[in-house]
This record gives C-alpha cells, structure tokens and sequence, in this order.
C-alpha cells in the first residue's frame, strides 16, 4: 500500500529527517490558522492516489494573501478523476540543489538496493537513460540495521556531509517499516540545512498489520466484496468474465482471450481447495460487473473438487453463460452435474476462451 | 536429480497443522510409490512425541536432525512463523528447504534468504508449491499423477499455471527430470538464475521450461546465463500497469517487467517463447530435433 505524501512524510519526521513545515487541511476554511507558521510562499499539494499529480495540476504555488483562495481552486479539482479531499499545506523551500534517494526491494541479490543521485529534481527515469553513471548503487545487507559508513561514503560522493545521516534514516525506515519502497525525490539542500521535499513509502501488503497502518485505499463495491471472502480481484473492461485457481493460470487465461481476439473483464484468483460457496461468491462477483457477457471459469489442481465446483456455479444461479473448464478430483460428477443443468464443459483452456470468444462476438 | 532424490529423508514443519498433515499423506504415498524415503520426521514446537501418519514429530529441528538423516525440509507453518522454521532449518544445516507458505513480510524472507545463505542452505520459495523430481521424489504439494519422467526441466513462478504446462507435456508424451515452483513473491530465495545453474550439472536434464510472469526481469536474467536449450512462457501480457496480479510479486512498476518487454528480450537472446501453453510441447520437441 502506497502512503500519501503527509503519511511518509510524517514517518520519516519520526526518524528525525527534517521536513518542511506542512499542515493537512480538508477544507479551505482550516488554512488561515495556519499562515503564520508556514511562511510567504507556500506550496499546496493535493492528496491524491495517482502518479503525475504535479503535472495534472495537483501542485499549486501561493503566497500568504492568495494562499486561501488558491486551496479553494485546488479543492474544486478533480486530479486525474479523483477529487481533491485533502491538501497539504506547506512551506515553500529555496532550494539550492535536489538530490534523489531511494531504497528498494532487489529481486535478483534478494537485499536492498540503495539508489542516490546528486542529479535530482529531474525524471529520475530519464537520468538513469541518459546518464546512468551518475545514479550510484548500494546493495545492503538486511540483517544489518545500520548502513556501514563505507556505504553511505559510497553513496554520497561528494554532496554535503549532511546527507550521510539521512540516508542511514531512510534505511531505519525502510527496514523497520516494512517499506517496499522508501524514497525522497528531491532531497534539497537549503540556507536553512537539508530537507526531503517529497516523499514516497510502499508499505508491504502483508505487514500492514503488525505495522498498524490503516489501508487507506478507495476500493469500490466490488473489490471490497473480493476482499471479504479472499479472492485477488483486478478488474478490466471487456466482455468476458474470467474466475480461475491460481494466479499463473488466471493470468494465462485473461492472455489466451487477448489471443483469440477477445477481452477479459476482470481477473479473479478464487484460491485453492476451493468449495462450493466460495465458488458460487466468485461467480456471482463476476456476472455483477455490468459489462460481462459471459463467464469462463478454469480450475485446474489435486485439492479442488470438481463437484463441489459445479454446485457452487449451479447455486450462482446466473443470467450469464457460463463456459466450464474443471480438471481434478470427482471430475466426472462435476461433469455429470454441469450438464444436467445444461451447462457447457469443455476439456482444456483452449476450448473454453475460444468459445467465450464466439459467444461475445 | 537437483535438490534431492529417493534417498532424502525429507522433514515437515508445521506437521500437525492441517495442511502439514494432509500433505505429509500425499508426500509418502508418493515415497511408497517410487520406493523413496519420504517424509521421515515433523516439527511442531509444544508437540514433540505426537505422530502424523506414523512420522514421529518433534519439539525442534534440532532434536529430529540428532535422530533422523535429513537432506531436505518442508514447510507449511503460518506466516508469521515461517521466516524463523527457515532459519531454524538453515542453523540446524538442512540443505534444501522449501517454504510453501503465502502471505510472508517481504522483509522477513529476505532475512531469512540472507541467512540461510549464510548457512549453505538453498531456500525454495516462499508461496511455492515446491518441487517433484518425477520417479524419485516430492516435496511440497503439486499433484503428482500429472508427471512423467524424463529430459525435461521446469521452471516456474506459478503453481497451478505449472500443474498446466506439465499436464500439456506429458500428454504429448514428454517427461520431465524436475520440476520446481520457485514462487510468486518479489523475494525468493532460488531464481531462474540459481534453478538453472542446478540444471547445468544435471545429466538428467537436456532442456528447459521457463514458465515466468510479469514483474522484475529474472526470466532474462536465468536465460542469458545457461547453455541449456530453453523454451519460455511469460504470463500477464494483459496485466494492467501497477496491479497485482493474484502474485504478490506479479506487477508491472514503474513501467518495468510487463510481459511484452520481457518476452523481446528473451527472443532477442535466441530463445523462443510460447504464446499460450499449449505450444509448449511442439516447442520443446523442435528443441530435440534441432529444427
């Protein structure tokens, strides 16, 4: 789960990496109260979950006279679709250089990776095309809680010695907060010291608990529903309707619909050992998505049972076809029970996208 | 054989819960079928002197190592305990460890993946099905009547998308030497990288299915660093950006490992990639024949 700005912000204060003042408001109205400790220039940021936000007109610039009636304007935006709920007030640095930092999970030395790079400010994606020399690479130990100074030497290079500190901060934080991700882009350097500008912390989804954060996400109906009886769900938009066990071959049976020209509607992984009711949920979740036409369900495994299968798609009791592919245990009562019903059972993968396909077209 | 064979007496963790139990059934009905060893101790800490199907169960790893020999382990405790059962194995110097359970803290396997490397240990998984060396050994929970013996490695991030792809070869009547679930999430303690150079000294194995997804680039990585005849698969070139896609390690970040990319690259260093699996087969038999 990705925090919003004020969220990271407000970790890493905790770790003692200088912030610039900043207040979160919900309205207009709350900002007055405010002026005084934030300054002249002030910069408000709307609190949204997109990327890009700077460029979609997320981040506006103020002074103290118009600084109230430019939240205003921010409040009335719709950011990339969303609505502005929450803003964050801040004070407006004078920046003399921006530095980049960010600590991630690396998948091929399964440790951390450290990134910095004194050419901040910019997209660090086109830096790291155009020059990638200049974006130095740490690989951690996890089992250390510290950074070895040599490292954070390594890292820094010649920018002000201030920096060392902060990036073994910023490591404390990526270690003890279960982060994914923990970056600040841009690290400034000011008259007044360093400050992180910015900041961004992916917290691991499966630490949220003992990490006591509150998911913070807007999940429509139907992905609260998913979530309530354990299916991953992602929803798409086409005209097929997909429920299969696995993520592998859920995903492989959302490509085989693109290779047979069709579109998937939404992706559901129901799980493994799946039973009758969990079934029926699964169907049921899909026919809601307006734009589904047909369902294929694919569940292939040792612990599913076939006819507990069929009678959870039977108990679904849909308006929907549904177009079944089942291999497993007790699969000829599974197949004796779905075309009982007049269901359609099909023997392989193949089989049934293809005539999804044809139904939809 | 690669991590193990007849002869390795495989330890459960987690053996009186229920899916220890349950496959602990499974494993040494499949031992008793290829005259294998099997399951030959559990662990449970608080249930020592119990027995699961007749396997003896233990308070600590220790104390099964001191009287069974052990070369491997399985583990199906919850996640909040899985990083230290791998720990306690790496310590205790099982040298194969696979770790079937989902849900782990990414940062709870990577201590546990630093520290068992520390130790000797290779840790497959976490959120794996595991392993099965057709004729010879299984462990962990893929459903072994699918499997038939042979020339052919597998390997794969998925576990039922695997179950797929084996059932499709050796109904075109290709077996394979082993195959292992190396698990969805973004951390896992053996990569194609490290699969594949198992695979490199094995005189069993001739080819090699690498059935990845999207998410990070290993998939090229693997291919780029063996001679081995591969024939890939990539699931997810549908995947929309910056969802998970059921793995907690399949999303495609910062416009990074989307399954397009991937499967240039892959082409680009000579191998060829399926675009559904059940192409596999014709693929890898191109690759005996050379055509």
């Amino acid at each position: 789960m990705k925090l919003r700005e004020h969220e990271a912000k407000n970790v890493i204060k905790e770790y003692g990496i200088p912030v610039p003042a900043g207040f979160l408001i919900r309205t207009a109205a709350e900002l007055p109260a405010h002026l005084d400790a934030l300054g002249d220039k002030i910069v408000l940021k709307a609190q949204v979950d997109v990327g890009g936000r700077g460029k979609a007109g997320g981040i506006l610039m103020a002074d103290k006279t118009t600084a109230v009636k430019t939240a205003e304007e921010l409040f009335r935006k719709e950011i990339k679709g969303l609505p502005v709920k929450e803003i964050l007030a801040e004070q407006r640095l004078d920046i003399q250089h921006e530095y980049y930092l960010s600590i991630t999970v690396d998948r091929s030395s399964k440790q951390p990776l450290i990134l910095f790079t004194e050419e901040g400010g910019v997209d660090i994606e086109i830096t790291a095309k155009e020059n990638p020399g200049a974006i130095r690479r740490v690989i951690a130990t996890p089992l250390m809680r510290d950074l070895p100074p040599f490292m954070l030497r390594e890292l820094a290079g010649k920018a002000p010695k201030e920096i060392m500190p902060i990036i073994n901060k910023l490591y404390r934080v990526f270690l003890e907060k279960d982060a994914l991700l923990a970056e600040i882009n841009p690290l400034v350097t000011t008259l007044q010291g360093v400050f992180a500008a910015d900041a961004k912390i992916i917290v691991d989804d499966n630490a949220l608990g003992r990490q006591g954060f509150t998911v913070n996400r807007d999940l429509t109906d139907r992905e609260r529903e998913a979530e309530k009886h354990g299916f991953s769900y992602v929803e798409l938009n086409g005209a097929i309707g997909v429920i299969g066990n696995g993520a592998g071959l859920t995903m492989s049976t959302l490509d085989l619909i693109e290779f047979y020209g069709g579109k998937a509607a939404n992706f559901l992984d129901v799980g493994g050992g799946a039973e009758s009711e969990r079934v029926m949920h699964a169907v049921r979740l899909v026919a809601s998505v307006p734009t589904v036409k047909v369902i294929v369900v694919n569940l292939l495994g040792g612990i599913t049972k076939c006819d507990e299968v069929a009678k959870g798609i039977i108990a679904a009791g849909i308006s929907q076809k549904v177009i079944v592919r089942l291999a497993g245990t007790n699969e000829a009562e599974g197949r004796r029970l779905l075309t009982e019903k007049g269901y359609e059972m099909l023997p392989t993968m193949d089989l049934v996208v293809k005539k999804a396909v044809e139904v939809t077209k | 054989m690669i991590y193990g064979d007849k002869k390795t007496g495989i330890l459960v963790q987690g053996a009186t819960g229920k899916q220890g139990e349950f496959h602990i059934g499974l494993m040494n009905a499949y031992a008793r079928e290829v005259g294998g060893r099997g399951v030959v101790a559990g662990v449970t800490p608080g249930k020592g002197g119990q027995q699961v199907h007749g396997v003896p169960v233990y308070n600590t790893v220790r104390e099964a190592m001191s009287e069974h020999d052990i070369g491997a382990s399985v583990i199906f405790v919850p996640a909040g305990a899985a990083a230290d059962a791998i720990m306690e194995e790496a310590h205790a110097g099982i040298e194969t460890i696979v770790c079937i359970t989902e849900h782990i803290p990414v940062h709870d396997t990577m201590k546990a993946v630093a520290y068992a490397r520390m130790q000797g240990s290779s840790v497959i998984g976490p959120n794996c099905p595991g392993l099965l060396s057709p004729g010879e050994v299984k462990m962990g929970i893929m459903p072994s009547g699918l499997f038939s013996r042979g020339n052919v490695g597998v390997i794969s991030r998925s576990g039922t998308l695997t179950y797929e792809v084996v059932d499709e070869l050796t109904r075109a009547g290709i077996g394979q030497s082993t195959v292992v679930g190396i698990g969805g999430d973004p951390v896992i303690g053996q990569t194609f990288v490290d699969v594949l150079k198992q695979f490199e000294n094995d005189p069993q194995t001739k080819a090699v299915v690498l059935i990845g997804e999207v998410g990070g680039n290993l998939e090229e990585e693997g291919a780029k660093c063996t001679d081995l005849p591969i024939v890939a698969y990539i699931a997810g070139i549908s995947a929309p950006p910056d969802k998970r896609m059921g793995h907690a390690g399949a999303i495609v970040e910062g416009g990074e490992g989307d399954a397009r990319s991937k499967i240039a690259r892959l082409k680009k260093n000579g191998v060829p990639v399926a675009s559904r699996p059940s192409e596999i087969p014709d693929m890898v038999r191109k690759l005996f024949c050379g055509c």
